[in-house]
């Protein structure tokens, strides 16, 4: 009865304080962190369900948790709660494997390397507390912290108009999650919940009538779905990308995205199921919307790191669908999807960031005909692209097949809108290549030289898992289909 | 046995940066050629037998509907006799095309990576040939498609060639999309109303080894399979670079010759057609889809002809040929022979291969794709000129040449339907009118190439025979070119296309095709090629073409302005609706959210004046708060809690 | 006592706040102001003192401690008042709180 979780979340707070006190060693410190954060949570995943600290009693539904009173009021109950399944699980290794690929990939940055080290850090353990929080002021906590780090390091390391699109990125976030305390806070108190713990209001709320179940399942719907971004909120995106540094981006892409699906699926489509019902037709249209949009925006944009970020709303778009379809097979799709999606974005815009510190440029016409000079990095930009637009043997196959298959069996034809922007999205992609990749040598400096270890190192993480789950999609299926909701087989 | 056989291709895949690695690959494909062969052998010796291994690749949970019980994904090694003919062909092209590359690709940079992808494609398409259902087809379906997206684009420092490497996988995709929901209808049907037992029972598993569910369902009706069945042939399509999807392939000849041979003739634009029978074998499909088969298949190979009539360029002809070739194949199967087709897809993998890979030894000689500044190359390359003229006979469909038997069977196996569908008419004269176009524009080619005195273009090298490396598979190639047609007399190759066909599709007749139909075809060939004498022979050059009017001849060459039509569809239509979004998102979505931060700015550079910095003014800020406040309390508060009535 | 001298008493406490607040809100001299506000808090002190009369006993007590601790507090305002007034002179060279604004954005 080990408390695992609350270990490695002290271990990865531990690490991340001496990390900003490290100075100049801290990226070592960040790296030894990441490393042991990996392994901890690659011991956790591979030994799922049954491993020796397993004690799914405590919180029903949840292979491993913990609970100790926090705040016990007479009128509210807060407890330090966590807990993980299947679909928590694969997110924290999501956390894990992008938090490594990123500090990896940043090995060489000079400007106050502990604070960014310990910002990056600190944004993990964030998302990585979201992810295993039972608790509704827990997960709040958790989910303000995510932000903090990540405004700062936009506005600090970030490109000439960081100002503006960190001050964005803020604003639009933290209305959202505003609205999603709202949300939250009226769910335990309206539903009555014993306390603020999950099981409790995942017992209370399921009972409340259909009407209030909407109000909340939209409001709620709201906040998480800013963090997706579904159109029409979803401006602050491509800023915040195109002016973050790289590895800011890769999590923002990577995890920040996520945290609004893992919301979604954790603290709204399981609690409140007659809201979601009704507002399925809401989801449906907003998810339409974001794919055709997101695939549509792509083919215009010029600016590499804005097309990744028009390419994320198409495909967090087709998650939302896969979550709207209210099935475990599309809630699979979904979390297959946004794992998927984590590591390719991640992969995609590390390649952006390196073309940018290769060519000066990230501007798709100024700079072509790479590939004779930077080999490896055409590579990762090849295999990035192509698991993107859904390659088979690569991860972004298995997830969209789930997906599609489930909107076919759920909305029939349907599934010609996300079926034929498929085709856009591989336009967009191949044009891409084909204008950077091939063609004659355009505006590429004379020293120009091929991805530094580092940044190679970093991509090629990514393209591990992309090509492992890609192969051996089963890997993460099962684990993530073990999880006793909405009618998996549970453990 | 056969598992390992994809594993060695894969294995050629890892030889880098090797001076020999040409050779390796070569060691590789002859090792895969082995067991190609022996696996073909072995089905001809025992007629009817297959082999089946599966293993579950995925099972995805259920959902409601059609899959209460969840969708199992498997992958499996399917060793039957329609594989079987398939892998022979792929593995025995595959290996003389990677022997030829020897000596066509020495000159070139970044070999490694040739050998790497044609060994990597090799293992694919041998992949795709022997999976045993349709989502691990679609799987290997687009690993070849990704690496004829490579090998295209092998030359990439050409806009052109990057272009076309785009348009090949674009086109494609379009295709692939309809195959995958094609994949989708199919699963649906068997998991709802697919037969009880067997896969229905383990959430779903879709075997075409086990059980030809539908055989008997070929012509019938229903909305779901017809659907079904279109969206399978807009995949084939796609690869088959039929029309409306033809456009990518003449465009893909931008890539080495030798992948034009093996992938853009033999294997992978065939995989439509394989995708098509064994769809039709296994699964069947409607009247309507029929109809729908013929139709494009036919259409597709008039049309195609058309265009290879006026090309100058070699390997375009060759090209437009094998599209119109490939509409033969898709018409005999939609026609429901599939086996007919597969025996077209045979002989023709060969001829075509042997066109090409002629094609390339002149090219290899010259630098030149040109046909109007080759000419007399006939002295200098006697052996090649031989090999073209075999092919090209073949081509053409002359007894006693391959190309005749295959040709004839698909002609008189769509006459034979012609009964059963009045629709069927117009395409089989558009097809049996290509016969003609067929015998003229080969033999066009070949006059304008080999016959005359001397090459025109004085600028071009002095041709001169290639080495054995790459004469060697151009005559094993215009062997089997001869011969492939006539295995049709082999009894246990009868038996191999007899049991492939199943239940139903048995072909006609293989041996007493209906006389007149065959002698009326050879002589409309003959007339062909005739007409291409008297108007290309001895080196003659038409200064005009005769017989088109200018404006025709533009419009062929200009494909019937397809390209350009989705060019400007793609370039100024989508991109146009694209920038707009652009805009929109700017300056609308963002605009709105900036004219709400302008609002509120401005509201608080109102407010912000009060705060003067006088003292004063702070105090009286204070005081008339305070005064706030006490009204408040003392007037409001208690008459609001007397209206609630609370205490 | 009486209820008028009640009223009286918190009448004049009364003025004594309105003159206080008026001079504050009205005057530009800082000493003129810190008179006004001396003005203003000698009303609460004298209230203070008045209703510990009133109540009488230890209730009284308290009232009338307070006015002490009041009478103490003032004294250290004006102390660190009169010392904002020198350095206002010092920085600007004049006392008229019109012409310190720095509290501002």
């Amino acid at each position: 009865m080990l408390p695992l979780l609350s270990l490695i979340l002290v271990s990865l707070a531990v690490g991340t304080v001496a990390t900003f006190f490290a100075g100049t060693r801290a990226r070592y410190v960040a790296l030894a962190v990441s490393a042991v954060f990996l392994a901890e949570v690659g011991l956790l995943f591979l030994s799922y369900p049954g491993w020796p600290g397993y004690n799914g009693a405590l919180v029903p539904g949840f292979a491993e948790s913990e609970s100790y009173p926090w705040i016990h009021l007479s009128w509210m109950q807060i407890n330090y709660t966590v807990g993980v399944d299947g679909i928590s699980l694969v997110f924290i290794l999501l956390t894990a494997v992008l938090q490594l690929a990123t500090v990896v990939y940043s090995w060489t940055e000079d400007r106050r390397p502990a604070a960014y080290f310990g910002l990056v850090l600190l944004t993990c353990f964030g998302c990585f507390g979201v992810f295993v929080a039972l608790d509704v002021l827990l997960f709040f906590l958790f989910w303000e912290a995510v932000l903090v780090p990540m405004f700062f390091l936009i506005g600090f390391w970030g490109g000439p108009r960081r100002r503006y699109a960190a001050l964005k990125f803020f604003v639009y976030t933290h209305v959202a999650s505003i609205v999603m305390l709202v949300g939250l806070l009226a769910l335990v108190f309206y539903s009555g919940a014993s306390s603020f713990d999950f099981s409790a209001i995942y017992a209370s709320a399921r009972t409340l009538a259909a009407v209030p179940q909407t109000f909340l399942f939209v409001a709620l719907f709201f906040g998480f779905g800013v963090k997706f971004p579904i159109v029409p909120f979803h401006t602050w995106l491509p800023d915040a990308h195109v002016e973050a540094p790289t590895g800011a981006s890769v999590l923002l892409a990577g995890l920040l995205l996520k945290l609004g699906g893992y919301g979604l699926i954790r603290w709204a489509v399981e609690v409140l199921p007659s809201g979601f019902h009704n507002a399925q037709p809401l989801l449906y249209a907003v998810a339409f919307l974001s794919i055709i949009w997101g695939s549509v925006l792509s083919l215009s944009q010029r600016d590499l790191k804005r097309l990744v970020a028009y390419s994320s709303i198409n495909h967090m778009g087709i998650v939302l669908l896969a979550i709207a379809l209210d099935s475990s097979l599309g809630l699979l799709a979904a979390v297959f999807l946004m794992f998927a999606h984590g590591v390719v974005s991640g992969l995609m815009f590390m390649v952006s960031g390196s073309v940018h510190h290769t060519f000066g440029t990230r501007d798709i016409p100024n700079v072509g005909g790479i590939t004779p000079t930077t080999p490896a990095l055409s590579t990762m930009i090849m295999v990035g692209s192509l698991a993107s637009l859904g390659l088979p043997a690569l991860i972004g196959f298995p997830a969209e097949f789930s997906a599609f298959l489930a909107t076919w069996n759920a909305l029939g034809y349907w599934v010609f809108i996300p079926l034929g922007i498929l085709v856009v999205t591989a336009a967009f992609y191949l044009w891409m290549m084909q204008r950077v990749l091939f063609g004659p040598a355009r505006g590429i400096p004379g020293d120009a030289r091929d991805v530094p270890w580092y940044e190679g190192a970093g991509m090629g993480i990514l393209v591990a898992f992309t090509v492992l789950f890609g192969v051996l999609p089963g890997l993460l299926v099962n684990v993530i289909a073990s999880s006793p909701v909405k009618g998996f087989p549970g453990t | 046995m056969v598992v390992s056989f994809v594993v060695v291709g894969l294995a050629g895949t890892r030889m880098k940066r090797l001076e020999w690695g040409g050779w390796v690959a070569v060691a590789f494909s002859a090792a895969a050629l082995l067991v190609g062969l022996l696996i073909g052998v072995g089905e001809m010796l025992s007629p009817g037998s297959y082999t089946d291994r599966q293993y579950t690749w995925l099972h995805l949970p259920p959902a409601p509907g059609a899959f209460p019980h969840g969708v199992s994904l498997v992958v499996g090694t399917l060793v039957d006799p329609i594989s079987a003919l398939m892998l022979i062909v792929v593995t025995v092209v595959g290996f003389l095309v990677m022997l030829y590359s020897i000596e066509y690709m020495h000159r070139d940079q970044g070999l490694p990576r040739y050998y790497s992808e044609l060994s990597l494609f090799l293992a694919a398409m041998s992949g795709l040939v022997i999976s045993d259902n349709l989502l691990e087809f679609f799987i290997f379906w687009e690993l070849v498609g990704l690496c004829s997206y490579f090998l295209i684009g092998f030359y990439y420092e050409r806009p052109a060639v990057a272009s076309a490497a785009k348009e090949a996988f674009l086109v494609t995709r379009v295709g692939d999309v309809m195959f995958l929901l094609g994949v989708f209808v199919y699963f649906y049907y068997y998991a709802t109303s697919g037969p009880a037992g067997g896969w229905a029972a383990n959430g779903f598993v879709f075997t075409r080894g086990t059980a030809p569910f539908l055989a008997g369902s070929m012509g019938g009706s229903s909305p779901l399979l017809t659907v079904a069945g279109i969206m399978i042939l807009g995949g084939a399509a796609g690869k088959s670079a039929q029309f409306p999807l033809h456009v990518w392939l003449p465009d893909a000849m931008v890539g080495p010759t030798t992948v034009s041979a093996l992938i853009h003739a033999a294997t992978m634009v065939a995989a439509g057609v394989y995708l098509l029978a064994v769809t039709s074998l296994f699964l069947g499909f409607t009247a309507v889809d029929q109809l729908a088969i013929v139709a494009v298949g036919g259409f597709t190979a008039f049309f195609a002809a058309t265009m290879a009539v006026v090309h100058p360029d070699i390997k375009r002809v060759i090209a437009y040929s094998t599209i119109s070739q490939l509409g033969y194949m898709v018409m005999a199967v939609g026609a429901g022979f599939a086996m007919v087709g597969l025996f077209h897809l045979f002989t023709h993998a060969f001829f075509k291969a042997l066109l090409f890979l002629a094609a390339g030894s002149v090219i290899h000689a010259l630098g030149t794709q040109d046909l109007f500044k080759m000419g007399g190359l006939r002295k200098p390359m006697r052996l090649t000129a031989a090999c073209f003229a075999i092919g090209g006979l073949a081509l053409a469909g002359i007894p006693p040449f391959a190309g005749f038997w295959s040709k004839d069977d698909v002609l008189s196996s769509v006459y034979s339907q012609l009964g059963a569908h009045p629709a069927y008419w117009p395409f089989f004269l558009l097809a049996f009118a290509t016969v003609f176009l067929t015998g003229y524009y080969i033999f066009r080619a070949w006059f304008l190439a080999f016959s005359g005195e001397t090459v025109r273009d004085p600028t071009l090298p002095h041709p001169h025979e290639p080495p054995w490396v790459m004469t060697v598979p151009m005559v094993v190639l215009s062997a089997l070119a001869v011969a492939s047609g006539l295995l049709i007399f082999v009894p246990s190759f009868q038996s191999l296309l007899l049991v492939g066909a199943g239940a139903t599709g048995i072909p006609p007749t293989f041996s007493t095709t209906d006389l007149l139909l065959s002698s009326a075809s050879v002589a409309l060939a003959a007339a062909g090629i005739l007409v291409a004498w008297s108007l290309w022979g001895n080196g003659r050059v038409v200064p005009t073409e005769i017989g088109f009017a200018e404006s025709v001849r533009r419009l062929l060459l200009n494909r019937y302005y397809f390209k350009a039509g989705y060019d400007w569809i793609g370039a100024k239509g989508v991109y146009t609706v694209a920038r707009a979004a652009d805009f929109f998102d700017q300056f609308v979505i963002d605009g709105t959210i900036h004219g709400f931060e302008r609002i509120f700015g401005s509201l608080s550079d109102r407010l912000r004046r009060i705060q003067s910095g006088f003292v004063s003014d702070y105090a009286a800020y204070i005081v008339a708060g305070l005064i706030t406040v006490f009204v408040l309390l003392l007037l409001v508060a208690p008459y609001v809690v007397s209206r609630i009535g609370g205490g | 006592m009486t209820d008028l001298s009640v009223v009286g008493f918190l009448g004049l406490s009364s003025a004594l706040l309105a003159v206080g607040i008026f001079g504050v809100l009205t005057r530009r001299n800082f000493i003129l102001l810190l008179i006004s506000i001396e003005i203003a808090m000698n009303a609460a002190i004298l209230n203070f003192v008045y209703f510990a009369g009133f109540l009488g006993g230890t209730s009284g007590l308290t009232g009338q401690a307070i006015a002490v601790v009041l009478i103490g507090f003032a004294a250290t305002e004006v102390a660190v008042g009169l010392g904002i007034v020198l350095a206002l002179n010092r920085a600007k060279g004049t006392i008229n709180v019109a012409q310190a604004t720095e509290l501002r954005l």
